[in-house]
């Protein structure tokens, strides 16, 4: 009778651990992680060119879990203008220093007009200052720029 | 030990001869501008440089190959210079020409490179019937067949380009002419990104990623275009963002999964063209109203046409299953034709829906789409659908010679049957 007792206490315990699991679980904040592209079947969402330059790719990662892809961080802030960011659970850029994925709205972008990038807006991405100034150091100096300067940047190619 | 002899006696008459003491470079750098030099067959190593108007002719069996990354040869800052008849192996780039003036590039054979040709801030250059090669890797990993940067007066003519990412690819050039080639398996057959007076006539586009690839570029012109086998689940026959004043006329869209896309695209005039076979054969996503399709013929497509709300304005097609009368008799149907499907319009939305085309399902709903949508006036209406098509009426004519050829085999496969009945 007493070892009844104990196993119903033990399995009550177990069951408020995983009730409370789950509860935590779902208050938690979704991650939306960036996955690798194909340039066999991703294009970009705007302009519709296969993806074949990977370090200069970027993607969104939608609250629903679809992910769009983009050949150049101006296809990328072309979409967001368009669709607004409400629904946009994460958006990555690739770091022109490193290859890999950093976030979007955390980056340093440096802009020349003589800068190639996939749709010749010039704009190329980094983590850090230093990454973006050692860029500027071997290539042609450019113009440093933070998320915010993207929404007013005027895109195109310049004359 | 004779036969061993002549059997090296026999490699060593017929192997290819290097002529060593034939210096290219010296050759180049002696000779006075509008001079010709005539290279001796032979496989020749090296990066060569053309800074003075000169003429370089490759007799039969002439190579130039680099085992660096640099271009086999390049060309800069000079005017009036020829090159003919060479062949050129490179594990990078073949050839780069830089702020040339009047340059012509003829019958060059480029094999197993990155990028064939390269052109940039060049004037009045010609491209004629090159063969050009890439490797075996995916595209994502190549360099274009013919590429030309920030230039104009370009004809690219007559060449024939392999398994390469862009067969030929020009950006903020003007003034440039592709006619007469043939892109095969590379990813898109022609791209053009921010260039301006573009003509792109007689060209074969097959089994491409894309035949032609238009981006931001105005006053085109594409006609008489064989575009076919583009079938891939990113696949276009002919692709247009953010184009604006586009002729596309007499061409054929064949097998392709959409013959043509319009997206964001202004004052695109699209006649007398043949959509044949194609799983979509036009769709248009923000295509303004000064753009139509006209005088086109539509036959064996799965699905005629899809677009956004803004719609497309057909006038004057050919529409196989188009299944109104003309009791009037003007050769046009007496009533709409209407291209609009609840399907097509999804498809638009979601590309993945294409693997459920022609699907039983999708079948019926295109079925009940027909009978709903007559009521349709606005959107992806053809008021005027035309009957026949244009397609031309074999005439029917007489081979004397095929014709006489065939009586003779006639006569003899009897002479021989009655034979062999009589023994």
């Amino acid at each position: 009778m007493a070892l009844e007792k104990g196993d119903t206490s033990v399995t009550r315990w177990i069951m408020i651990v995983i009730i409370c699991g789950v509860i935590l679980g779902g208050c938690g904040e979704k991650a939306y992680h960036p996955r690798e592209i194909n340039s066999e079947t991703d294009v970009c969402k705007v302009c519709n060119m296969s993806i074949v330059h990977n370090e200069y790719a970027g993607q969104i990662v939608l609250k629903n879990g679809d992910y769009e892809t983009f050949d150049d961080i101006g296809c990328l802030m072309d979409y967001i203008e368009l669709n607004g960011d409400g629904e946009v659970g994460a958006a990555y850029i690739k770091n022109k220093a490193t290859n890999e994925w950093i976030d979007v709205y955390k980056a340093i972008y440096v802009y020349n007009k003589n800068y190639w990038t996939p749709m010749n807006y010039g704009v190329i991405a980094f983590a850090t200052k230093d990454e973006a100034k050692e860029w500027m150091n071997d290539e042609e100096e450019g113009q440093l720029f933070a998320y915010r300067d993207l929404l007013t940047l005027n895109w195109g190619i310049h004359e | 030990m004779k036969q061993i002899m002549l059997f090296f006696l026999f490699f060593l008459m017929t192997s290819q001869t290097a002529y060593a003491e034939f210096d290219i470079q010296y050759a180049i750098d002696q000779a006075k501008a509008g001079d010709s030099i005539h290279i001796p067959a032979g496989r020749y190593q090296g990066n060569f440089t053309v800074k003075k108007p000169i003429k370089l002719y490759g007799q039969k069996g002439t190579e130039l190959y680099a085992q660096n990354d640099e271009p086999v040869l390049k060309i800069e800052h000079v005017s009036n210079v020829s090159i003919e008849n060479i062949r050129i192996t490179a594990k990078n780039k073949g050839i780069v020409a830089n702020e040339a003036d009047n340059l012509e590039l003829r019958a060059i054979e480029l094999k197993d490179i990155r990028v064939g040709i390269h052109l940039q801030q060049s004037r009045h250059i010609r491209i004629l019937e090159n063969r050009i090669i890439g490797n075996e890797s995916h595209f994502a990993e190549k360099g274009n067949g013919i590429a030309v940067f920030k230039s104009e007066d370009v004809v690219i003519d007559q060449n024939t380009i392999e398994q390469v990412q862009d067969g030929i690819y020009a950006e903020e050039g003007t003034r440039i002419d592709v006619q007469r080639n043939k892109v095969t398996n590379s990813r898109y057959g022609t791209h053009f990104m921010y260039s301006s007076n573009v003509k792109v006539l007689f060209n074969t586009y097959l089994q491409n990623v894309t035949g032609l690839m238009v981006m931001m570029t105005t006053n085109l012109e594409i006609s008489s275009n064989t575009i076919s086998a583009h079938n891939g689940f990113n696949s276009y026959g002919l692709m247009m963002y953010d184009t604006q004043e586009a002729m596309v006329r007499e061409n054929s869209f064949l097998h392709n999964r959409v013959g043509v896309a319009l997206q964001k695209s202004s004052v695109i005039q699209i006649q007398e063209n043949r959509f044949q076979m194609n799983q979509t054969a036009l769709e248009g996503t923000k295509v303004d109203e000064r753009s139509i399709i006209m005088n086109n013929q539509f036959t064996g497509n799965i699905l005629t046409a899809r677009s956004d709300n803004r719609g497309l304005r057909l006038i004057h097609n050919f529409y196989d299953d188009y299944t109104g009368l003309d009791v009037t008799g003007d050769g046009f149907g007496d009533i709409p034709y209407v291209a609009v499907s609840s399907f097509g319009q999804w498809m638009v939305r979601q590309p993945v829906y294409q693997f459920f085309v022609a699907s039983p399902s999708v079948v019926i709903l295109t079925s009940l789409d027909q009978q709903i949508n007559k009521t349709e006036r606005n959107l992806m209406v053809d008021n005027e659908p035309k009957l026949l098509s244009n397609m031309k009426e074999i005439e029917f004519s007489l081979n004397i010679l095929q014709l006489v050829i065939g009586f003779i085999v006639f006569m003899g496969s009897l002479w021989l049957w009655k034979r062999g009945i009589r023994v």
